[in-house]
């Protein structure tokens, strides 16, 4: 009796920890249920009064994976070759660039640590590390191992910039965890707009600050690149120039109609931008007059207000040209003239987009276009006339500042004045000083903020700002904001990550599946129970109650661990139930032969188990075995399988050995007949 | 009520007869694999692949016309289920979301009309592939590797190396199944992906399960009784193991099957690979493993006679 005592609150104590590990889960699927029926202000009402306990909940349940929620997976890679090449001594030498280009081809097949690559190369050709990096009076292994610092530092970096940006967006419990020694994981439950979580994590180059060229400047360059392509185009040496070829063969009727459009377009332009010329000069004036009066350290994002720069240019031009040859703005045609003139800066379609960057590549435009400028694309996009359109903008190559500079940046309501959102952005001393120089030689003039050569607020310097705070605004939405906010945080990234493979689940397809690994795992347990009663009758109904209290522990088990369920996990679940009967049925069938050899039942129970036991282990640790090295080796959704195959197993060494043991010692006890079918 | 109420089988007298059997399935479902090969899913093949629930029915072929017109020629086009449900399949990546962007509206220019919700996105490096088929064979070479060394300790290595032997049968007859099964009902849908990998680790482990199991009785019978032939010991143990065998194996097969049946598109191919694993797994435990080593018993038994005799 005092041995069934400890089993007995052994059991109770394991059950009661299961139930305490699941309640969060099942307080949160009856909260979110409640939630769902609550609509508008109540249901405002209800999260704010049961914020707490959603918290808790959420904390604590079962975590459903992304194949069962809906989400996107991503995995990114860190371009650890891009680090090498940045931190070397000399960074144009051809020999340590033609090993990098190698090890680059290498790495992109081969999660091996990289260094390690790296050395062999460079021992091929008969060189080491000290050849191009580290001081002369380091020896090779210093070296090595403030490479393996800084490339371990680079990841940790990337991975804290990753996490920054997700939790900035606001993403659900989401994932970050690195793998092998250059990988990084990502999952995002429940994201419905991937693209922007694309960007977000792809965005990884340097964050930058370029002054924009503006007025005249940047008018001669765009004249420049249209008066060569023309002239390229006249002398119709080859057709290859023409903006019309190319991607044509993915041109649709749409398309065709959108260009013709625009060419009927063209005329308008020109009347309308001298309108806008004037608007321009009598707005910079008030402008002007605004900032010397309240003195703000204020910068303004002016997407509404129209420049004087490349437009006028443009219009300008055309108009030149326009009368005596229609045909011959190859470069101005490709501009949207409707939403250009409305957004006063050139605005183009994404499949221009694609003309204009195979234009910039040919030689002969990039031989008038000055060295010291770069042209880049909007973040935002505009969406009309079934097409996606992009502000094209003129940039100093060299940035003025770097991202590195940047300590905070914030994204609110402009409470004050516009009640439209706005972002702060805060930078140290060293920063503070520069800006404070670059914003009081360019008041008046733009001054981009660029991510990875992509283009996400081009604010006006309203005028010196000293402080180190700055204030952005005219975005359109909170959102945007938002977004902005998280750009300027994510500073300077070391080496650039690249999205090696992606994965997004639409949350119905989720649903789905949740349906059918419930509902089958439902049939196939009522099956099994079913079966189990029919074959060993009061046996059968105890390991039936083995078999639920299995469930319960297996789900505990996760709930613990904080592992995640999903489609193989659900087969896990399965298949575990599938080894819990067999336990049963090893134990029962040799109570069966003890009982068919005349012994009574209590001695054939206990030779039963007894006898049953080595077999138990021995199936059950070649399962851990399994599923262990599954565990190591697997990725992802064999994870899954692996954690509740484990879980299961270890669940089942018990209900089965210890729990049915017990009940059936202590039915026995009681006198009632045990029957084995 | 009992299935098997103590059977005399003489299973390992026909062992040779399996041993054919066993070998030709092999045999011929190797020719199939290299003349037709198991489909690689996305996971191995690396590309981009979506799937697709539409409103309406809608025909493969027309799809597939679109999708040669924007120049995805040659794209593979499945149904899932019925006509409203297709997978489309490239082995182009294109950066970032270019590709399904442009399958998207593809579809929204070609069928118009004809609404559509895109399901599940899956983008995938082409080393990944490899990845992913490194760490399967690391993960398959290193279980087995645990079994051998397990077993080894627990049996005599002979009943070790007939375990791992018949684990290798085991995951040779799914491959042949999966593939002859493939070439015949292409309905099935089977291709090699995560989930299909995650059964056949799956497999390894419940055959050898049932392996140890027999094997067990084997050890105990061995010490009952000591003067008898080997391979009547060993009959008298898969005998006698017979019935919790089948059960086992039945309830086990009869939860996958209801996989199999409800489980869905995503479980589908674990439920068929695992089934056959659960037939094959539990015919070699006996005409594979057990048989490996009465003809191992056997041949030492010989040699040493040979020596006693001279």
């Amino acid at each position: 009796m005092k041995k069934n005592l400890t089993r007995i609150i052994l059991t109770l104590v394991f059950v009661a920890v299961a139930v305490i590990y699941l309640w969060p889960t099942y307080k949160d699927y009856t909260l979110s249920k409640e939630l769902n029926q609550l609509t508008g202000n109540d249901s405002i009402e209800f999260l704010n009064k049961y914020a707490e306990k959603i918290r808790d909940a959420r904390d604590g349940r079962i975590k459903l994976g992304l194949d069962l929620k809906g989400g996107m997976y991503v995995v990114l890679d860190v371009d650890v070759v891009k680090l090498l090449e940045d931190v070397a001594k000399k960074k144009d030498d051809p020999v340590l660039l033609k090993i990098l280009e190698d090890l680059k081809s290498v790495s992109e097949s081969s999660d091996e640590n990289i260094l390690k690559l790296f050395k062999a190369k460079l021992a091929e050709k008969s060189l080491t590390l000290k050849n191009f990096y580290g001081e002369m009076t380091e020896d090779e292994s210093t070296i090595e191992k403030k490479l393996q610092d800084a490339i371990d530092n680079a990841i940790d970096r990337a991975i804290g910039v990753v996490r920054n940006r997700v939790d900035r967006y606001g993403v659900a419990e989401p994932q970050i965890q690195k793998i092998g020694s250059k990988r990084i994981i990502v999952e995002l439950p429940g994201v419905s707009n991937p693209e922007d979580v694309r960007k977000l994590l792809k965005g990884t180059a340097l964050l930058t600050f370029h002054l924009l060229k503006e007025g005249d400047a940047a008018g001669r360059i765009l004249n420049d690149i249209n008066k060569t392509l023309a002239k390229m185009r006249d002398s119709s040496t080859t057709n290859l120039i023409s903006p019309n070829l190319g991607t044509d063969t993915l041109k649709t009727k749409e398309q065709v109609k959108k260009d013709s459009l625009k060419t009927a377009g063209q005329k308008d332009v020109k009347k309308d931008t001298t309108k806008v010329k004037k608007d321009v000069k009598k707005d910079d004036k008030k402008d002007v007059k605004k900032d010397t009066k309240k003195d703000t350290t204020k910068t303004k994002k002016d997407t509404t207000k129209l420049k004087k720069d490349s437009l006028t240019t443009l219009s300008d031009t055309s108009q030149e040209s326009d009368t005596t040859k229609p045909a011959s703005n190859p470069f101005y045609e490709l501009f949207d003239p409707e939403l250009s003139q409305r957004y006063g800066e050139p605005v183009v379609s994404e499949i221009n987009k694609e003309k204009i960057e195979r234009i910039l590549n040919l030689e002969e435009i990039k031989a008038v276009v000055p060295s010291d400028v770069v042209i880049a694309w909007s973040y935002r996009t505009i969406e009309e006339k079934g097409s996606k359109f992009f502000f094209m903008y003129i940039l100093k190559k060299d940035p003025e500042l770097t991202g590195k500079v940047v300590t905070d940046a914030k994204y609110t309501m402009d409470q004050q004045s516009s009640g439209k959102p706005i972002v702060t952005m805060e930078m140290n001393s060293e920063g503070t000083a520069d800006w404070a120089r670059i914003t009081g030689a360019n008041i008046n003039k733009r001054c981009a903020i660029v991510l990875d050569g992509v283009v996400y607020s081009a604010p006006v310097i309203r005028s010196k700002i000293t402080g180190g705070n700055s204030m952005i605004e005219g975005m359109q939405n909170l959102e945007e904001a938002k977004l902005l906010a998280i750009v300027l945080q994510s500073g300077a990234l070391p080496a650039p990550l690249k999205i090696i493979e992606e994965r997004s689940i639409g949350p119905s397809l989720g649903e789905d599946s949740i349906r059918a690994g419930i509902m089958s795992s439902a049939i196939a347990l009522l099956l099994v129970a079913l079966f189990m009663v029919f074959y060993y009758q009061f046996g059968g109904s105890i390991a039936d109650l083995a078999l639920l209290i299995n469930v319960l522990f297996v789900m505990g088990i996760m709930a613990s661990f904080k592992a995640t369920l999903t489609v193989p996990g659900i087969a896990g679940l399965i298949l575990t139930l599938g080894m819990a009967v067999d336990t049963n049925v090893l134990i029962f069938e040799r109570i069966r032969e003890e009982l068919k050899t005349g012994k009574p039942i209590k001695t054939a129970l206990e030779i039963g188990y007894k006898k049953a036991f080595s077999a138990i282990i021995d199936s059950h640790l070649t399962s851990v075995i399994t599923g262990i090295i599954l565990y190591i080796y697997g990725t992802g959704q064999i994870r899954g399988f692996a954690v509740t195959l484990l879980a299961g197993v270890c669940s089942n060494l018990f209900t089965a050995i210890v729990i049915t043991h017990f009940i059936f010692d202590i039915l026995l006890e009681k006198g009632k007949k045990l029957s084995f079918g | 009520m009992r299935i098997f109420e103590s059977t005399h089988i003489d299973f390992l007298g026909k062992r040779r007869i399996f041993y054919i059997v066993s070998i030709s399935v092999i045999v011929i479902g190797m020719v199939t694999l290299y003349f037709k090969g198991i489909p690689k899913g996305i996971d191995f093949q690396g590309g981009t692949e979506m799937q697709i629930r539409f409103d309406n029915d809608v025909e493969v072929h027309s799809l597939r016309s679109i999708m040669d017109n924007v120049g995805f020629t040659g794209m593979e086009i499945k149904t899932m289920g019925d006509a409203k449900n297709l997978l489309l399949r490239t082995p182009i990546q294109g950066e970032g979301q270019t590709i399904s962007d442009k399958i998207q509206s593809a579809i929204q220019n070609g069928l118009s009309g004809n609404n559509f919700k895109v399901m599940r996105i899956d983008k995938v490096g082409p080393k990944i592939g490899k990845e992913l088929t490194d760490n399967a064979l690391k993960a398959v070479i290193f279980s087995l590797l645990g079994i051998l060394i397990y077993l080894s300790f627990r049996f005599q290595f002979v009943y070790s190396f007939g375990a791992v032997v018949a684990l290798f049968h085991d995951v040779l007859i799914t491959i042949a199944a999966v593939t002859i099964a493939d070439a015949v009902i292409p309905s099935l849908q089977l291709e090699l992906n995560q989930t299909m990998l995650a059964a056949f680790l799956t497999l390894i482990g419940f055959s050898v399960n049932d392996t140890v199991i027999i094997f067990d009785r084997i050890r105990e019978n061995i010490r009952l009784f000591k003067n008898e032939d080997i391979e009547n010991v060993m009959n008298k143990s898969v005998n006698a193991t017979l019935s919790r065998t089948i059960i086992t194996s039945g309830t086990v097969f009869l939860t996958v099957l209801v996989l199999f049946i409800f489980g869905g598109e995503v479980l589908r191919g674990f439920a068929f690979t695992f089934g056959i694993g659960i037939i094959t797994g539990t015919y070699s435990s006996v005409f594979v493993a057990s048989s490996i080593v009465v003809d191992w018993k056997h041949h030492v038994l010989k040699k040493q006679n040979k020596l006693i005799r001279k």
